[in-house]
């Protein structure tokens, strides 16, 4: 039995070619049924998200079941073959495996070590089977790849760190304050850059988000786009604030619209309660003096966008520790899937010396026929040891065999 | 006998930096399970020397800092099992390790001397070691505390953010641990001086060390400006606002008094509580 992925991603197809290939938009189990009804493949799984499309087969006869996977690529997106084969990739075997623990760890992600393809993952492989077009060996192989993305997650620091500026903003307001839930929110003004933020803190649970602008239609406009948020008009924004923990600052001002003394008078009823200063607006709307006062944390969009960059170095950092975990996680399957290659001839050689036993037996059987039934039970019981003994030392050198076939494997330099 | 759970503290410490500096989740289980056993070694060695003079070993100055370092390492566990947060761990057991070593390098076999008698007495000792223990565990989240602000306000998030709870969850940790430590710090006071009175009016009132106790006495005096430190500690938290950084800080110079009075003082200064 052969692995073969044939897919485009990310690294190899541009997105308007990406858009058209999509078998999510097109369903993935009318796919994985069109695929099998095809028959050039033993198993199947289809791997769909917005930055990669990719067919996970096994089959027969690699070459065959290439040529009709590409064909299929085509026929089911209505896509000429023209336009797709020169974008698509092919894998066989271990590198087919490796390469999908690899988009399983993240490590062939847009964003390197992003969490959310593992799931990807393993919803293709539950579709496929609901539509029970996986078998053993795809079985086998998606497990192995789940088993590669939790290793190099709970091993690796490769998913952490938050990697674009509102989760880096998030997980700030989360190390300041612990639980999210229960805590205040103020926007100041209401653009485009205010409104997306203040979603983004909406759904990791806060409790209350007000929005604050010069005008207060635009405010109240704003607040309801958000859904679940309030306005506030300008002259309030000092009353708002002392009852928030986070202020986001997002204003087209030209010049700051608070100052370190303006922060300093909203702190002294606070009591010291922490309070976290988001400024994305630029030119900034917040004095970085106001940084200076023991219980605000200040961060503008550079300072975000600086801690966004060193956590993508850190998880760079990362890559060759789970290219580890990858690497081990190939070899168990290659010893896997060779024991299952080494199957069929071993069933072939017991059939065979079986057969000569029982034929043996037959032609004795005139003979045998005289003995009483239990010297006859011997007969066949040492008959039957004979032949196990027999077989014991071909079967571990198949074994061996197949080792060897492994070791000169590894030798070949990586791809 | 003290040199069983030493052992297997320095071996916890050992694995609790380890898993500090690596974030191995198999080697934070390691390093909480040799704790554990550390902890039970030292049950064990506490229970034998119960049984051995008929008390609890409090009485003298190296087996209460033993038993000091017993209930700090319980403390710490309770803590990180209601918590499930292992980073606190490395700054404790250097702490323990360092205690430890005094029972384990002076084995003394405790006698309790005929001048500490009644209930008073046990319930004097041991709530402060109580206390103690709390102002140990303020003192190492106040320096996380600090640890972590600082990330966080020079704006490089590295080594601590990754691996501390929020600045929030800190700051209220170590306010119960304040509030609880200073509880028994105040009964135990309280006790001691209820005691005195007694023992002064009893059998013993000649005894120096009893004719020794009061305010002028080093042991007593730190014990008293400690009181002093946490209660205003308190009263800043709760009337002016001082949370975080300064009551981390409080909470670390509290704690270096109690290690003064416990451990130099103890031996070498005062005159009232040389057992």
């Amino acid at each position: 039995m052969r692995l073969l992925i044939l897919g485009i991603s990310h690294q190899t197809a541009p997105v308007e070619l990406r858009e058209r290939v999509d078998f999510q938009a097109r369903g993935v189990a009318d796919a994985l049924r069109a695929l099998a009804a095809r028959g050039s493949t033993r198993e199947a799984a289809v791997v769909s998200t917005c930055n990669r499309a990719e067919l996970v087969v096994a089959c027969d006869d690699a070459a065959e079941t290439r040529a009709d996977l590409t064909r299929f690529f085509g026929d089911f997106n209505h896509v000429s073959p023209a336009e797709v084969t020169p974008h698509l990739y092919e894998l066989v075997d271990l590198d087919a495996a490796r390469h999908l623990f690899r988009v399983a760890a993240g490590l062939d992600s847009l964003v390197v070590g992003e969490p959310q393809i593992l799931g990807q993952v393993k919803d293709a492989h539950a579709l496929a089977t609901e539509t029970q077009t996986v078998g053993p060996v795809l079985n086998r192989l998606f497990h192995a790849s789940f088993a590669v993305g939790k290793r190099v997650r709970t091993e690796t620091a490769l998913g952490s760190g938050a990697v674009s500026i509102s989760f880096a903003a998030v997980s700030l307001a989360r190390k300041i304050f612990g639980d999210l839930d229960g805590r205040n929110v103020v926007v100041i003004g209401a653009g485009e850059m205010g409104k997306l933020t203040a979603r983004h803190m909406k759904a990791q649970g806060v409790q209350h988000v007000t929005i604050v602008s010069r005008t207060m239609a635009h405010a109240a406009r704003t607040a309801e786009a958000i859904g679940g948020a309030s306005a506030a008009p300008w002259d309030d924004m000092d009353a708002v604030m002392s009852a928030s923990d986070i202020v986001i600052t997002a204003t087209g001002a030209a010049s700051p619209i608070l100052t370190k003394a303006h922060v300093e008078a909203i702190m002294r009823p606070r009591r010291n309660r922490p309070l976290f200063v988001i400024d994305i607006a630029m030119p900034r709307d917040v004095e970085a003096a106001a940084g200076e006062i023991e219980q605000v944390f200040l961060y503008n969009i550079d300072d975000l966008q600086a801690t966004v960059r060193e956590n993508l170095a850190r998880r760079a950092s990362e890559v060759a520790r789970a290219e580890a975990i990858v690497r081990d996680e190939v070899d168990k399957f290659g010893a896997w899937l060779r024991s299952r290659g080494a199957i069929p001839t071993v069933v072939a050689l017991r059939q065979r010396f079986e057969d000569i036993r029982r034929a043996e037996l037959e032609r004795l059987e005139f003979k045998l026929s005289a003995l009483p039934p239990d010297a006859r039970a011997r007969v066949d019981e040492i008959t039957h040891l004979i032949v196990e003994k027999l077989l014991l030392t071909p079967t571990e050198q198949l074994k061996a065999l197949g080792d060897t076939d492994a070791s000169r494997n590894k030798s070949r330099p990586p791809r | 006998m003290n040199t069983v759970p030493l052992a297997l503290y320095a071996a916890a410490l050992v694995a609790y930096a380890w898993h500090f500096a690596q974030r191995n989740a198999l080697v934070g289980r390691t390093a909480t399970t040799l704790l554990i056993f550390a902890a039970f070694a030292h049950t064990f060695v506490i229970g034998m020397q119960t049984m051995e003079v008929g008390h609890v070993p409090i009485a003298g100055t190296t087996s209460a800092i033993s038993t000091f370092v017993w209930l700090l390492a319980l403390a710490y566990l309770y803590i990180e099992m209601t918590t499930d947060e292992r980073a606190m761990g490395v700054f404790i057991t250097p702490l323990l390790v360092a205690l430890q070593t005094i029972p384990a390098l002076r084995p003394s076999v405790e006698a309790q001397s005929d001048v500490l008698r009644g209930p008073l007495f046990g319930i004097h000792v041991s709530s402060l070691l109580f206390a103690y223990a709390s102002f140990a565990l303020a003192c190492v989240i106040g320096i996380t505390y600090v640890l972590l602000f600082k990330e966080i306000k020079a704006k490089h998030l590295g080594f601590f953010y990754a691996r501390l709870p929020s600045l929030q969850v800190l700051d209220r940790m170590n306010q119960v641990a304040i509030v609880i430590g200073w509880i028994f710090l105040t009964i135990g006071i309280i006790v001691g001086v209820v005691w005195t009175a007694q023992a002064r009016g009893g059998y013993d009132a000649g005894d120096p060390r009893i004719q020794a106790m009061h305010l002028q006495d080093p042991k007593i005096l730190a014990a008293f400006v400690c009181w002093i430190v946490y209660s205003f500690e308190l009263f800043a938290a709760r009337r002016i606002g001082w949370g975080g950084r300064r009551a981390a800080y409080l909470s670390a110079l509290g704690f270096l008094i109690v290690l003064l009075n416990f451990v130099p003082i103890s031996y070498f200064l005062t005159k009232s509580h040389n057992f």
